[in-house]
């Protein structure tokens, strides 16, 4: 035991001593810094690597447009943190990185910010697609609702089998704002098409989105549209198209085009740059005292959202012909190739959401209830809080709820 | 002409000591070598996980925070090892811990004082670990089935019930979809000191559970028969200790422990179930590693679970700093700890380069 005692006793004072020692090391840093020009220093929390190439690549993207953009700006970055366990992340970011904003981009980091905004009231925290806020917790949100409408509008005119399939992250009010619009356009241009909807229970999941769609292909479904962080679901779709069995696919958050040059039709893409942009420029001005009523939730109208497989094309180039030879009967606009439909709608929505909104009523859940009532424009809370419901185009019955 | 391994007869104190420090330093220059080819600077940056770990109060605080549930996994680890029984399943243990509390916490929690249910998850989260490891020992036991395999695969049962658990009849209904269950009441989470994760009770508990197990493995009867079916099996037959009885008892401390951690996790940290993989940070096969630099010595494992934890929030710590992508802080964990079991090796072990002596026909 003597001898134990002694290892114990070596290691221990090891140990100390050489934390003291770079301790100090470190101390002479910090002092170095404050003496620098006063400078805004920003965190960002991801949910997945930030070459997942989809959501996470996507905040990366805008992070470096406004390191670029602004001189006076520093920015730190920490990947791949889980939901749930983001507090100790978020310390270190404030007590040890000393960063003035911190931007956490996922819902699911819900509940930690809101606890970290309570233990750090000097730092402003900002976080992505939530909903609760503080007096130095902001909500941002760049929603692509309206271009998931413009790509259901493309998928059902498209599809041959009737079957589309779906593979979801999380039954969220987010998925399910996404998946209703995107079911409404398959409605518009296509009412006999059924959406199928495959769970993963992950924002990053490549192994699992494969096999998802897989299945929903074996299934008879031969579009595809998804909510996962990478470009896995293009991949397989690609592969099918590839050996000669066309299945169609919609890119995700960033341009995928270039992983399924013969699948994608088009897709959703978000610029978070502008929405960085200006937060960290009213952040720098001071005009942001007091976050307890911001929610910087921006649109196709601001810019902050756009159609398109990759940044160039809304539509790819081998799609167009196609969706211009599908004609539907309108409402709006009588017979009407879809490709001029998706255009048209659109230029709608880039002018705002009372002009034309795909959520406007009479709309009916799975069961038949009128859940928007017709004539109707459903209001924010109602699409970015209670929707937990699915439209009456899904072949799949919600999952399992409390 | 090749190599040969000879086990060393013994081995100096002055060795046990530093064949640990000059493999560190050793891992340390390849992980160097790494971040040289990142562009970086080695010193400053190895400066950097240490400093983050060990070089400031809340490094540290940080830091405890992992070594608790390492050191009380670890101790455990260290016992079912002595008796050369391969539990690799601990990481399951920690997990079922937790899903025992988690019921009982969210059962009787509400209705119950934090003095009475605290106690009673913790008991719980220990019979669940328990429970769980007591499977393998009678696996092997009575059927011969290898425990490498069993607590190996028992580890993907558990995570696959945890995620079942909470994507299905316990999803909580305050969660918006996730898969979590409800918050435990408030009651049943435990009080941290300010500004830390610590909780005083775990703080109390893994050292005691540490030094509990040191008595228990080399001053008692129980300690001495579990050493010498790890020694000698042969012998330990021949003197009548029950197999049965001792592997069972054995794996039900071991995997006790690792189900006070998962509670611990469970109460002090997320005060939910959640994903396995967001519960634990791997904690179970960590602590393979800590009882083994720990030379299967609980008391000895309060270090090594210290210095590995640091390593963790170390790394964590460098990918803010050095704005590293999260894997290289695997690639640092892994270099380190495969140059300090290649130190263990050296030490018991003797190299011999053996020219081709020549043979007949």
């Amino acid at each position: 035991m003597k001898k134990i005692a002694r290892i114990l006793f070596f290691a221990i004072t090891v140990l100390a001593a050489f934390g003291l020692v770079l301790s100090c090391g470190g101390k002479k840093e910090a002092g170095a810094q404050a003496a620098a020009e006063k400078k805004v220093k920003a965190g960002f929390v991801y949910i997945g690597p930030a070459g997942d190439y989809g959501w996470t690549y996507a905040h990366e993207q805008g992070r470096q447009f406004v390191v670029k953009e602004f001189p006076w700006l520093e920015t730190v970055s920490v990947e791949s943190v889980p939901e749930g366990d983001a507090v100790r992340f978020i310390d270190r970011l404030v007590q040890e990185q000393k960063v003035d904003v911190v931007f956490t981009t996922s819902f699911g980091y819900i509940d930690d910010t809101v606890k970290a905004a309570e233990k750090y009231k000097d730092t402003m925290f900002f976080h992505c697609s939530g909903f609760k806020r503080a007096p130095n917790l902001g909500n941002y949100m760049g929603d692509m609702y309206q271009i998931y409408y413009l790509n259901g509008l493309m998928a059902g005119a498209l599809t041959k089998s009737d079957k589309i399939g779906y593979v979801a992250a999380f039954p969220i009010p987010e998925l399910f704002r996404h998946m209703n619009a995107f079911a409404l356009g398959v409605k518009e241009t296509n009412p006999k098409a059924r959406v199928h909807v495959k769970w993963i229970y992950a924002w990053y999941g490549p192994d699992k989105a494969r096999e998802a769609a897989e299945a929903l292909v074996a299934e008879g479904c031969d579009t595809l549209a998804f909510t996962e962080d990478t470009p896995t679901v293009i991949e397989v779709a690609q592969e099918h198209t590839a050996k000669g069995k066309t299945i169609r696919s919609f890119s995700h958050y960033s341009p995928m085009q270039q992983y399924g040059k013969d699948s994608v039709v088009s897709g959703q893409l978000t610029d978070w740059g502008v929405l960085y942009k200006k937060i960290l420029q009213d952040y720098r001005d001071g005009k942001l005292t007091d976050l307890s009523n911001y929610d910087l939730l921006w649109f196709m109208k601001e810019g902050a959202v756009e159609l398109g497989g990759t940044w160039t094309d809304r539509i790819n180039p081998a799609y167009v012909e196609p969706l211009k030879a599908v004609k539907v009967k309108s409402a709006a606009f009588g017979e009407i190739p879809v490709y001029d439909l998706v255009m048209k709608r659109y230029d709608q929505m880039k002018q705002g959401r009372e002009v034309f909104d795909p959520f406007t009523g009479p709309i009916k859940d799975q069961k038949g209830n009128i859940v928007i009532p017709a004539g109707q424009i459903a209001s924010i809370p109602h699409i970015f809080l209670e929707m937990m419901y699915q439209v009456d185009n899904f072949a799949t019955p919600l999952p399992q709820q409390k | 002409m090749r190599f040969e391994s000879v086990p060393r007869a013994g081995t100096s104190r002055v060795l046990e000591i530093l064949a640990p420090a000059l493999s560190l330093l050793a891992g340390l220059a390849a992980v160097g070598l790494v971040f040289l080819l990142k562009g970086l600077n080695p010193l400053f940056a190895l400066g950097e996980i240490f400093r983050s770990s060990f070089g400031s109060v809340f490094g540290l605080t940080e830091t405890v925070t992992k070594a608790l549930p390492l050191i009380l996994v670890g101790s455990g680890l260290a016992l079912t090892f002595q008796a050369k029984f391969w539990n690799i399943g601990a990481e399951s243990q920690l997990l079922l811990g937790a899903v025992f509390s988690t019921w009982v916490g969210l059962t009787w929690g509400p209705s119950l004082p934090g003095p009475v249910i605290v106690p009673l998850m913790f008991l719980a989260g220990f019979l669940g670990g328990a429970l769980w490891g007591m499977i393998p020992a009678a696996l092997k036991i009575r059927l011969g089935i290898n425990e490498v395999i069993s607590t190996l695969m028992l580890n993907y049962i558990a995570a696959e019930l945890v995620k079942f658990l909470v994507v299905g009849p316990w999803k909580g209904a305050s969660k918006h979809g996730y898969p979590y269950t409800d918050d435990l009441p408030a009651q049943a989470i435990l009080w941290l000191f300010p500004g830390t994760r610590i909780s005083p009770i775990l703080l109390v508990l893994a050292p005691a559970a540490a030094a509990t197990l040191t008595f228990l493995i080399f001053r008692t009867r129980f300690g001495y028969e579990v050493r010498v079916i790890g020694e000698n099996r042969e012998a330990a037959r021949y003197a009548g200790i029950d197999f049965f009885r001792t592997s069972l008892l054995f794996m039900a401390v071991s995997g006790g422990l690792a189900g006070l951690a998962g509670t611990g996790e469970l109460t002090a940290i997320h005060h939910h179930l959640s994903y396995p993989d967001t519960l634990s940070a791997g904690y179970g096969f960590t602590a393979i590693i800590v009882a083994w630099l720990g030379r299967l010595n609980p008391l000895l494992v309060m270090v090594s679970g210290v210095f590995l934890a640091g390593i963790i929030v170390g790394g964590d710590a460098i990918q803010m700093s050095l704005g590293l992508p999260a894997v290289t802080v695997q690639v640092f964990n892994g270099i380190i700890l495969i140059f300090l079991i290649m130190g263990e090796f050296f030490l018991r072990n003797r190299i011999r380069w053996v020219r081709r002596t020549p043979r007949h026909g």
